[in-house]
């Protein structure tokens, strides 16, 4: 459904040449959760950036249900890294703002983005300014903004980074809920193994330096995954151990 | 380690009860070496807190201040408003239009960086001595701090909500609404401020370089005559706009722009 034809990625400055993506090509399938997983810096970003149409491939290109995407698609949502939540707007209009680009009427704009809240638990929040939310509640946010727009697909980018361990669990398991229920195709950048087998039916693992895919494992766990123990399932410790292998992390750790 | 330091800094630091009364009490304390030095020092060199307090009272009972104030009011708001409203305007046609921006820029940080006040002459050959000369002059000195304010607040839009704009497909110049130019705020207020300030300066330098009127006649007319209690009450007068500037300035952000507050606290 979302293709990643051979797509490379260079970033030229002033002072340096970075090629954060070597020729990467990846088929993501209607409805599977799929996450990409790689140590800093070695191009999921920048990846989600062009699959989002925000940013463009040096070479190669995206097919979006056999067309070749050529900027921002309506069927795509974002959820960003960090976040950016609009301090001058409260937490309604900023799931607001993708609907009002849409010359969505101001009616059906509320009860749409009070919908979506109530998706992640917001709806009492909904006339606050985002600032005074803690940073689990501003990344629900962030996921009630995209999914006001009845996306086909959901980029997530690091969504749980900067929360605390607590936070970050029950939020894995909101959003596992509600890709179940939406069956949405989700795309989720992380850099934290169990996270991704916890949530993914597959994980593309990335490495740097040049950024490129170098393979994709099936998670092949029973779904719904909140109802069991992951963390203590056998399959589950083995593909982290070779997860981690194959990152490379262990030897990283010991140089 | 840490905790020595902190108990450290504790046991420097005065109560926490008197801290707030710190700054009032240093003031009273100047205020009364000031009132001290009258009892040996000639009162025309600097005078003393209550001649000065005195002064200040009768100037209003005498009604002597009110023409003058009345005056120097009108061309700051007159000539400061426009210059704000001139250089905001200027400033978004800079920061929307890069064209505007490279026509405009070598001009801008010229005149940005000259010491306006020499232009007073030329103010004065282009539109004769009078109040217009006054108003131009205020102008033209409120005008660069502002616009160039402006200009770096849509230049320095956090790249995250341009991300969010573009991502969520917002228009060109839906982008320029509802992103860049609230993103900006902060900017266009700090240049206000800088730029008010401006004018008040303006405001005074011209009222006595210009032409004698307002507070800038009273200033050199109690200077000529050695009235020094006078002169220092007008001075604190012309303080007060500056104190009300600053006020005014944080009371339009606090009111209008909450977020502003709200944002910067969170980034702490
Ligand atoms: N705008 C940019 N200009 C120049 N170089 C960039 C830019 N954005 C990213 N890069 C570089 O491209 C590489 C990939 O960056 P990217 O942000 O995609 O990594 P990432 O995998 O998302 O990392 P992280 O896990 O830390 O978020 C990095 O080396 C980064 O320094
Ligand atoms: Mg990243």
């Amino acid at each position: 459904m979302l293709e990643i034809e051979h797509v490379s990625h260079v970033y030229e400055t002033p002072q340096r040449r970075v090629e954060a993506l070597r020729d990467v090509s990846l088929g993501i399938r209607e409805g599977e959760f799929m996450s990409f997983v790689g140590p800093s810096g070695c191009g999921k970003t920048t990846l989600l950036r062009i699959l989002d149409g925000l940013a463009e491939p040096s070479d190669g290109r995206i097919v979006f249900n056999g067309r070749e995407l050529t900027g921002v698609s309506r069927d795509i949502g974002f959820v960003f890294q960090d976040i950016n939540l609009l301090p001058w707007r409260n937490v309604r209009e900023n799931v607001e703002i993708g609907l009002e680009a849409r010359g969505t009427p101001a009616a059906d704009r509320r009860r749409i983005a009070l919908e979506a809240l109530r998706m992640v638990g917001l709806e009492d929040v909904a006339n606050v300014p985002p600032y005074t939310l803690s940073g689990g509640m501003q990344q629900r946010v962030g996921v009630a903004r995209a999914l006001a727009l009845h996306p086909k697909v959901l980029l997530m980018d690091e969504p749980f980074g900067h929360l605390d361990n607590f936070t970050r669990e029950t939020l894995q398991i909101e959003i596992s809920k509600l890709w179940s229920k939406l069956g949405t195709t989700v795309v989720f950048v992380t850099h934290d193994v169990d996270e991704a087998i916890f949530l993914s039916d597959r994980i593309a693992l990335f490495q740097g330096k040049p950024g490129r895919v170098t393979d994709v494992l099936d998670v092949g766990l029973p779904h719904p995954r909140w109802e069991f123990n992951v963390r203590g399932d056998t399959r589950a410790i083995e593909m982290r151990e070779s997860i981690i292998q194959h990152l490379g992390v262990r030897d990283e750790v010991l140089v | 380690m840490s905790g020595i330091v902190v108990a450290q800094r504790r046991r420097a630091r005065p109560s926490r009860k008197l801290e707030p009364l710190l700054p009032a009490a240093a003031v009273a304390a100047v205020l009364a070496v000031w009132q001290w030095s009258g009892l040996f020092l000639n009162p025309i060199l600097i005078s003393t807190p209550a001649a000065i307090a005195g002064d200040l009272v009768q100037l209003v009972t005498r009604g002597v201040i009110f023409d003058p104030l009345a005056e120097s009011l009108e061309e700051l708001v007159i000539g400061g408003s426009i210059g704000i409203a001139a250089g905001i305007g200027l400033g978004l046609l800079m920061g929307r239009y890069e064209l505007v921006d490279k026509v405009l820029s070598p001009f801008v940080n010229f005149l940005n960086a000259t010491p306006l006040v020499v232009i007073i002459p030329l103010v004065i050959i282009w539109v004769g001595i009078s109040q217009n000369a006054r108003l131009l002059f205020i102008f033209l000195i409120t005008l660069w701090p502002v616009l160039l304010n402006t200009v770096a607040g849509m230049r320095n839009v956090n790249r995250g909500y341009v991300d969010v704009g573009a991502a969520f497909g917002l228009s060109e110049t839906d982008m320029l609404r509802k992103i860049t130019l609230p993103a900006a705020v902060p900017y266009i207020l700090a240049g206000v401020r800088v730029s008010a300030g401006l004018a008040i300066i303006g405001m005074i330098v011209s009222e006595m370089e210009v032409s004698l009127t307002g507070l800038g006649y009273l200033l050199i007319t109690y200077g000529n005559s050695f009235l020094t209690g006078r002169l220092l009450a007008v001075v604190f007068i012309s303080s007060m706009f500056g104190v009300a500037n600053v006020m005014l300035v944080k009371w339009v952000q606090a009111t209008f722009f909450p977020w502003i507050a709200g944002a910067a606290a969170e980034q702490r």
